[in-house]
């Protein structure tokens, strides 16, 4: 009864609001992580939720897990039913992108609106310590020298870390469909690989071979990301003459219809809880790298990620 | 003695009453949702994990581990009363626990069930404080020729779960591997028998297979014969406790279990099924009750469910020594440990002894709640088969659906459910046996994407799968295993030719 | 009804037409393929491995079809009790695919599977069923904000 009545009065009141003081509204978010429990989308809507939650700016938020195909699933069922509603948020990622390319996905995130772009984690270029291999250009002459023996390993076919791995490969000057890929379920079944030493090099997050890589049992040759991140040693592939970048950014959308003005509510909501302390504490936590971007730029940066994604994909073979 | 030190620091720590609160907490709520079919220990602790945001480090870990240990009791307690196992790694035991359940022994069948868990995790618990630097050296070096092998060596086994027609056993297997052959290829990305439907991209679940042929397919089939051939409520026969004759046939079984279950539970891609397949048939065949087997042996419980269990802690040893999740939950977990800035790890027993120890102690701690806790609802658990059968199939019928709908809100996947349930009552009547399709569906594209693996490595040389010694012997072993029956009826033959 | 004295195993036959169906759309599907492994075997190579079983297993029917088999299915089935849990399947799939929620979808399909082992108390197991649902509702959803799909009857909760 009392929650009845608690949510005819929060309708009441929403009434209300919404006929003019819009800014000061909370919102109730339903947020779709496309993945499962334990996911690095699973952890990134759990991260929104308990934010937004703690800073106030949402009075509850809920995640419902939609796993399948790359996050696809998920877009599908969040295009189809979240309509104009400002509360639905959808979690998502550069994987996604590629899923929908490699998956042929008739519902694509033209049919979504961006709000944000979140966290951007760098990926990770490692040999094992006992490797021969010291500097990423050993790896190039390697894989120059004799690509179908220089092994990758790395999570699934298509994803980004199988994208780093072409691209490193034609940067070598060989044939990026020619990359000896082996791929794993995530980067713990890799990172045995590794540490087993069946593999030549791997490509995971850097925060997932973080442990490993202080305590020197793997050895980090370079990053993806485009710039040298505090606290990590090992250098960016652009900083090291290999002309790559790569970044595994995570973002979040919004409902395919929502009016203007909820996607400026939005918007600000987002870039008030990015700037709080509570968000900052959880990308260190995490071991997360912040990438904010705000809506209008992030559209831009959107379609041209799309763009290269398709370009790799076709390269691998993996889309048309 | 550093370890032992170490530990007595750990026991000093989380016997505190509010940890001691969090263990109990976390072995009630895994026990209760371990024992619903299809709502497995990832999904509650996943959503346990908020809840936790306000507790110290130590006081959720603790938490955690009662509840991840909780849910691996729960999962056989339906596979033995109802024949509807929850989760995959319980499909054995419901084997022979349900006959022994149908036979009035239902008692003793979750007794052994709860004593063997608490067995193999506690000894495995020890393996873990004490041998996981070791466990974990050969754990990284275990290459996909090997997974390759010990695949071999557990499809073998297999013939072990057939029943009476060999024919039927196999069309069984063939139907799980085929469904294993649904979705996104891991290696290539290429979909298979996905027919443009995108939740097909994923694959078939094993719980919903396992949900549909159990739960749903013995719902029909029990409904079909009911009001003609009425079930009478299984009487309790005897003592619902272990007799001395059960703690003497459980006892070595349990060892085994668990010998089997810790290292291959520790393997970064092992898993808890794959030691519970090997554990059932190594007991069917060293039993001196064979004949027993299929109709209610007490061996074909004590040792699968010991290696579950085992298993269970086995997972721990890469999360821990590597942060290396190999399953579903350990992922979950992991991501526990990284709210608190904590990055599981080499360097985690050396930069945080304390709470590492703090979490092996409180799981000996949750161990030893789980059997106070277990072994008065034997009791309590075998009075549900009082419930008239209308409702006590109407509620299992609503859980089963409810684990579906809560892992995957998909129609698509409730469609999949009712058509693996009515495919389990066809399978029922025409006497296939439904073991074998899980199996089929956990080690078909295991067995498949490490192949692959292998030859990928050797850029297509199908040589080195006998270049590396572990793996050579794994297949001589299985090819033994495969052959020496044959063998053995050939000699058996000759010489009753002979008399 | 089953006649002992019949010179095949009917289902065997039905069984091994459909193990050869299957094995069809199998080779169909791995035949369309077009990502191709650059370094050992394709992802196709399993789907001939696993057609091929089939039909070994369809041919080993078609052989025990005609053969004296003493296991036939003798026990006839109730298909009015079948019926009933059909339609209670029918009742959860349809309640959560129209969006009509979870406790509907889930007290029909109690009060139908209790129908079928023999209830007649329709409306009192209905009642039942409804009961259970929203305890489950209020204890997953409620106290773990386990996501259960919710229609009208949630959405007043």
């Amino acid at each position: 009864m009392h929650k009845l009545v608690k949510s005819v009065l929060g309708a009441g009141f929403a009434v209300a609001l919404s006929a003019g003081i819009a800014s000061a509204q909370e919102f109730e978010f339903n947020i779709i992580a496309p993945a499962g429990a334990g996911g690095g989308w699973d952890g990134a809507a759990r991260s929104i939720q308990e934010v937004m939650v703690a800073t106030g700016q949402a009075r509850s938020a809920q995640v419902v897990n939609v796993p399948g195909a790359g996050g696809t699933v998920g877009l599908a069922q969040f295009a189809a039913s979240a309509g104009a509603d400002p509360n639905q948020l959808l979690v998502g990622g550069i994987t996604m992108v590629g899923a929908i390319i490699s998956n042929a996905s008739p519902v694509s995130l033209d049919q979504v609106t961006p709000i944000a772009r979140l966290t951007g984690d760098p990926l990770v270029v490692v040999v094992p310590s006992s490797s021969s291999i010291q500097t990423i250009d050993d790896l190039l002459a390697a894989a120059k020298a004799d690509v179908g023996g220089t092994i990758w390993a790395g999570g699934s076919a298509g994803g980004a870390d199988h994208m780093l791995a072409a691209l490193i490969t034609e940067a070598a000057g060989e044939d990026p469909a020619k990359v000896n890929y082996v791929a794993y379920s995530g980067g713990g079944e890799a990172l045995a690989a590794m540490l087993g030493g069946q593999v030549t090099a791997g490509v995971s997050g850097y925060g997932e071979w973080q442990g490993q890589i202080e305590s020197g049992d793997l050895r980090a040759l370079a990053i993806s990301y485009p710039d040298p991140i505090e606290g990590i040693e090992a250098q960016p592939l652009k900083a090291q003459g290999v002309d790559v970048e790569l970044v595994n950014w995570r973002a979040v959308f919004a409902a395919p219809d929502v009016s203007d003005e909820d996607k400026a509510r939005l918007s600000a909501a987002f870039d008030a809880m990015v700037s709080s302390d509570e968000w900052k504490e959880l990308l260190v936590a995490r071991g997360w790298t912040d990438y904010y971007m705000p809506a209008d730029e992030f559209s831009a940066f959107l379609e041209k990620e799309t763009e290269s994604v398709r370009g790799v994909l076709q390269a691998l073979g993996l889309a048309q | 003695m550093d370890v032992l030190l170490n530990l007595f620091a750990g026991f000093a720590s989380a016997l505190t009453v509010s940890n001691l609160i969090f263990a109990a907490v976390g072995v009630f709520i895994g026990t209760a949702v371990g024992v619903l079919p299809g709502i497995g220990p990832a999904l509650t602790v996943a959503l346990l994990l908020p809840v936790t945001f306000k507790l110290d480090p130590g006081g959720s870990l603790i938490m955690f581990a009662g509840i991840y240990y909780g849910g691996m009791y729960g999962g056989s307690t339906t596979a033995i009363l109802l024949n509807t196992p929850g989760e995959a790694a319980s499909v054995v035991t419901a084997l022979e626990g349900n006959k022994m359940a149908r036979a009035g022994r239902g008692g003793p069948a979750l007794a052994t069930a709860a004593i063997g868990s608490f067995v193999a995790a506690l000894v495995a618990t020890f393996g873990l404080a004490f041998l996981s630097p070791i466990v974990v050296q050969i754990a990284v070096r275990f290459g996909p020729w090997d997974y390759f092998g010990l695949m071999l060596i557990a499809f073998v086994t297999v013939s072990a779960t057939f029943g009476s027609s060999p024919l039927r056993g196999l069309t069984s297997l063939a139907f799980g591997l085929w469904l294993g052959l649904v979705g996104i290829d891991q290696l290539t990305g290429q979909a298979r028998l996905t027919f443009g439907v995108p939740q097909l991209l994923d694959g078939i679940e094993v719980t919903t297979l396992a949900v549909g042929l159990f739960a749903i397919g013995e719902a029909l089939h029990v409904a079909g014969r009911h009001l003609r051939n009425p079930e009478k409520p299984i009487p309790v026969k005897g003592s619902p406790w272990m007799t001395k004759e059960d703690w003497r046939r459980s006892f070595f079984p349990w060892l085994r279990g668990t010998l089997i279950g810790f290292p291959i539970g520790g393997l970064p891609a092992g898993g808890a099924e794959v030691p519970t397949f090997l554990s059932y048939n190594l007991e069917r065949r060293l039993s001196k009750h064979q004949d027993e087997f299929g109709k209610g042996a007490i061996e074909g419980v004590a040792g699968p469910e010991a290696a579950n269990n085992a298993s269970a802690a086995g997972t721990l040893v890469p999360l821990l020594t590597l942060g290396l999740p190999t399953s579903a939950t350990a992922a979950v977990m992991l991501a526990g440990f990284q709210q608190y800035n904590i990055q599981p790890g080499p360097l985690l027993f050396v930069q945080h002894a304390d709470l590492v120890w703090a979490l092996i102690a409180s799981l000996f701690i949750a161990n030893v709640m789980l059997l106070v806790l277990n072994l008065p609802l034997v009791g309590l658990w075998v009075r549900l088969l009082a419930i008239p059968l209308p409702w006590l199939y109407g509620g299992i019928m609503l859980f089963a659906a409810m684990g579906t709908v809560a892992a995957n809100p998909s129609v698509v996947e409730l469609l999949m459910l009712v058509g693996f349930g009515t495919l389990g009552f066809l399978m029922r009547k025409f006497d296939y046996p439904i073991a074998p399709a899980i199996v089929g569906l956990i080690l078909g594209p295991m067995a498949d994407s490490q192949l692959r693996r292998a030859l990928q490595m050797s850029q297509g040389d199908p040589m080195i799968l006998l270049q590396h010694p572990s793996s050579a012997v794994m297949i001589g072993l299985a090819t033994l295993a495969l052959v020496a029956p044959l063998i053995f009826k050939g000699l058996s033959k000759m010489q009753s030719d002979e008399d | 009804m089953e006649t002992p004295s019949r010179s095949f195993n009917g289902p065997y036959v039905i069984v091994g037409v459909a193990l050869l169906a299957v094995a069809a759309i199998t080779v169909w599907d791995a035949s369309t393929m077009r990502i191709r492994a650059q370094y050992g075997v394709g992802a196709d190579a399993a789907s001939y491995l696993i057609a091929g079983f089939l039909v070994l297993l369809a041919a080993g029917h078609f052989i025990g079809a005609f053969r004296k088999s003493d296991d036939l299915d003798a026990e006839p089935t109730d298909w009015r009790a079948i019926g009933w849990i059909a339609l209670a399947l029918t009742g959860l799939v349809s309640a959560i695919g129209l969006g009509a929620g979870f406790i509907l979808g889930s007290t029909l399909l109690f009060a139908f599977t209790a129908r079928a082992f023999g209830r007649r108390a329709l409306l009192v197991d209905l009642l039942i069923g409804a009961a259970l649902a929203v305890l489950v509702y209020f204890l997953f959803h409620g106290l773990l904000t386990l996501h259960l799909p919710e229609g009208p009857l949630e959405r007043l909760l």
